[in-house]
């Protein structure tokens, strides 16, 4: 329990990551309540920032709303609307709240969310974000210009896990090579294609946990399949929900059959559910991880 | 060629809605490629708005609206534009403002500016570059992903890429996957691996 997250990536535990969402309003009291169901069972908390391009609170503030409550929080930071003035004034302000973890990643369009005709920033991009995080752990900002006082920041990236797709590979060299400590990918659902994506980062120095998001019905399957990029939800898995009388429990078995899986192959999971977290524990248990 | 798109008639009805005794002023170059300026759409234009009851003083097509020597250069192509009391251009944005530099009137556009293009084998090409004053499209093979990608990113796609298609639009490449067809091509994917710095951005 004393290990901080970084602590932990160098150990050898299996560790779990969990998504949790800033509210939409200045109520916290659901989000606390479901970070609080995860309470020694997840390693660290990632808070999203402003996910799908839809308006939240900011993931900072929450964050620092998190860690007060006693979470590992990895504060989560896209390169959508903030330049590079904002985002280093944010990693600065962040990291003198306490947070010490974050995760950069590029971050939806604009047009995807509710506020469509919002101005895109993306001055930065997630590669060029790592090395600024990077310049600001060595105790400088972009420009150059010494601080007083530097971060120490933990800093994760993100990726899609098709082998096939060489560009994004490249992409994840990159990150490595700019600094990231470890990476959390899109949802697996194929395991056989995520090991073959091991496979092809194996010379990448970076721990990797594995997304999950427990599926609840043949319909969410399908619309994994059809609308999220680099998501294969497999055959297999579509008609074991397509002839389950609960499919939200069978979506719990899946999941937990792929943990297991996932327990050979890699670092941890990152468990992003849609909505709440109420099923987390229980998933969890199945898999046989329980608190610390 | 700066592509532009003509606003709905109905827009430009709105924007003169407090004028009259308009004087249009076309371009014989972009806007004309591209129907949206040309002298058809300047008589076009004439027309429609004496029509709704706009009194249409003259017009003139200068080689380019955006760049007219003078005011006096304009008097010689037509010495109507004595009686406006509104200019209506029908070019780019660049064409309105150069216009208005040269005339004290209120000066209005009747199109929408939406990039620097071109066109290839009678195909029109749209954002081809964002004229961002420090060019390194070399190192991508010639394509811009400043300019083709929405996000402008330099090192990669993002994830939300998928089979080759843009986020932001699925009916559109990436602009990334045609970078990595063009560098294979001409042998260089090496030039994937480089790391670009962020572009600056001084105001030239």
């Amino acid at each position: 329990m004393l290990f901080n997250f970084r602590e932990k990536l160098n150990s050898s535990k299996f560790l779990v990551t969990a998504e949790i969402s800033p509210p939409k309003g200045t109520n916290v009291s659901a989000p606390l309540e479901d970070a609080s169901q995860l309470k020694g069972l997840a390693d660290a908390l990632n808070v999203t920032d402003n996910q799908c391009s839809i308006m939240h609170m900011s993931s900072l503030a929450f964050s620092k709303l998190l860690l007060d409550e006693g979470h590992e929080v990895i504060m989560q930071l896209t390169c959508r609307d903030r330049n590079r003035i904002g985002l280093q004034s944010d990693l600065l302000g962040a990291y003198a709240l306490g947070i010490r973890n974050v995760c950069v990643m590029t971050g939806d369009f604009p047009s995807c969310g509710d506020h469509p005709g919002s101005k895109p920033v993306y001055d930065l991009d997630s590669v060029q974000l790592l090395e600024l995080v990077r310049k600001l752990d060595e105790g400088t900002d972009l420009a150059g210009n010494g601080l007083d006082g530097g971060t120490s920041y933990c800093t994760g990236a993100v990726s899609g896990i098709n082998p096939q797709d060489i560009l994004q590979l490249i992409k994840l060299d990159k990150k490595v090579r700019c600094g990231a400590d470890f990476i959390q990918t899109q949802a697996v659902y194929d395991v056989g294609m995520f090991e073959e994506f091991v496979e092809s980062t194996v010379h990448l120095d970076a721990p990797i946990l594995a997304g999950l998001i427990p599926l609840k019905s043949l319909r969410m399957a399908e619309y994994m399949n059809e609308h999220i990029p680099g998501i294969h939800v497999p055959d297999e898995i579509i008609s074991r929900l397509k002839t389950a009388s609960d499919p939200v429990e069978e979506g719990l078995s899946i999941a937990s059959g792929t943990i297991k899986e996932l327990m050979k192959l890699c670092r941890g999971v990152h468990i992003m559910p849609i909505g709440s977290h109420k099923n987390t524990p229980r998933l969890l248990s199945m898999t046989g991880i329980s608190g610390d | 060629m700066i592509i532009t798109s003509a606003k709905p008639f109905e827009e430009i009805l709105e924007i003169l809605k407090d004028e009259d005794d308009v004087f249009i002023i076309g371009c014989n170059v972009c806007a004309a490629k591209l129907k949206t300026g040309g002298e058809p759409e300047v008589l076009d234009m004439c027309r429609r708005l004496e029509e709704h009851g706009k009194h249409v003083v003259g017009w003139a097509l200068p080689t380019a609206a955006c760049s007219i020597r003078s005011y006096e250069s304009l008097v010689e192509k037509n010495e109507t534009i004595k009686e406006a009391r509104c200019i209506l251009v029908m070019g780019c944005g660049s064409g309105v403002s150069a216009s208005a530099s040269v005339v004290d009137l209120p000066v209005y556009g009747s199109n929408d500016t939406l990039s620097l293009g071109g066109s290839s084998g009678g195909k029109l090409l749209s954002n081809q570059c964002i004229m961002c004053g420090d060019c390194t499209v070399g190192e991508f093979g010639g394509l811009c992903p400043k300019s083709q990608c929405p996000k402008g990113l330099l090192n990669g796609p993002c994830g939300g890429a998928v089979a080759g298609k843009c986020e932001v639009n699925r009916e559109n490449d990436c602009v990334w996957a045609l970078i990595y067809e063009r560098l294979k091509t001409i042998n260089r994917l090496d030039l994937l691996y480089v790391i670009h710095a962020p572009k600056e951005h001084a105001f030239k």
